[in-house]
């Protein structure tokens, strides 16, 4: 099954992850398919969002078969710390996945509760 | 499962090499990868390579490579490997997720014949894995290794290949060299001319859209 993405629906969603980053302070915002497609996008960047999209969308399918191996039904949290750049991996529907970069000065839970707010509006426009 | 985004008008497509170990997959790539870099002007992304230390693909090789414009959308281009090793089936099935079409590499040494189906057949299981056939993407076959010297490794006539493994499907297939780069653009380019041609008749027949 092929996806159209109609114009509108990218204005909303970008508009939201814009939101969030200033509201947040995060560096980056991009959702991505499981198949590793960007499908939207918000923030600066300076890197390869391709890349970025399809070595995230294999690294949360790995994380996701690890738990299947363990008996898991999935880790609850999927984040990498970096020096300058943390990376926090968020599962929105069964298909997509949200990428988010942010400086280690800011707060990871603080994040997350702002990601699960974001993960309602986000749904709300795209549908499941 | 190919994106088409009506704002920025792009469309993204998946096309994954899949085939035994060491059949000539990530070599393909490298080709490719390498032809564009001195052939174009764009700046071309690096090819990211997952492997083990021993150069095998541990999950995958992928490069994103633009296409240029249709019907005033912009043509991007996934390029993927999986990893041919039998052991690697987890990491394998993953990078199938989404595929819009598919390279088969067959490895033509004699003594491969049995990997190569082996190999076909785990694809399609992993297809199903994902809910998709054969049916629902494009496919092509490419014999590897035609270059090898036969008085030294004997090959696999191309006919018994075809009967092995195309019988059936009766789809486009390539003699080629990954390692000279004989018909390594020429497969490339039909899978993608294939491909796209497929998507776009597929997100008009059936608009599948995102948003409510």
């Amino acid at each position: 099954m092929n996806t159209v993405i109609r114009e509108d629906t990218v204005t909303k969603v970008e508009k939201i992850l814009q939101d969030f980053i200033e509201e947040s302070g995060a560096t980056y915002a991009l959702i991505t398919d499981m198949g590793g497609n960007p499908l939207f996008t918000a923030g600066e960047e300076d890197f390869d969002v391709d890349t970025l999209a399809a070595l995230s969308a294999a690294n949360y399918a790995t994380t996701k078969e690890i738990a299947n191996l363990i008996k898991e039904d999935n880790f609850s949290l999927l984040f990498h710390r970096g020096n300058n750049e943390n990376v926090h991996f968020a599962k929105i529907t069964q298909d997509i996945l949200m990428i988010v970069l942010f400086k280690p000065f800011l707060s990871l839970g603080l994040l997350r509760l702002k990601i699960n707010s974001l993960q309602q509006k986000i749904v709300s426009i795209i549908g499941n | 499962m190919a994106i088409v985004n009506l704002k920025d008008k792009t469309i993204q497509i998946k096309i994954v090499y899949y085939g035994p170990g060491r059949s000539g997959k990530t070599t393909n790539l490298e080709f490719i990868h390498n032809k564009l870099q001195q052939n174009r002007n764009q700046q071309i992304s690096n090819l990211v390579s997952i492997d083990t230390k021993g150069d095998r693909t541990l999950f995958f090789d992928f490069f994103p490579v633009s296409l240029g414009k249709i019907n005033g959308f912009d043509l991007k281009l996934k390029l993927y490997t999986t990893p041919g090793q039998v052991k690697y089936e987890a990491t394998r099935r993953l990078v199938l997720k989404g595929v819009d079409g598919l390279v088969f590499v067959a490895d033509s040494l004699t003594s491969r014949q049995d990997a190569n189906l082996e190999s076909f057949e785990n694809l399609k299981s992993n297809l199903l894995y994902h809910k998709q056939s054969l049916s629902d993407v494009k496919l092509i076959f490419q014999w590897n290794k035609r270059d090898i010297d036969e008085k030294m490794i004997p090959l696999s006539p191309i006919e018994e290949m075809e009967r092995l493994l195309n019988s059936e499907l009766k789809v486009q297939s390539f003699p080629a060299s990954a390692t000279s780069g004989m018909n390594v653009l020429k497969t490339v380019n039909y899978i993608s001319k294939e491909t796209v041609k497929s998507v776009i008749e597929k997100t008009i027949l059936n608009k599948h859209k995102m948003g409510n």
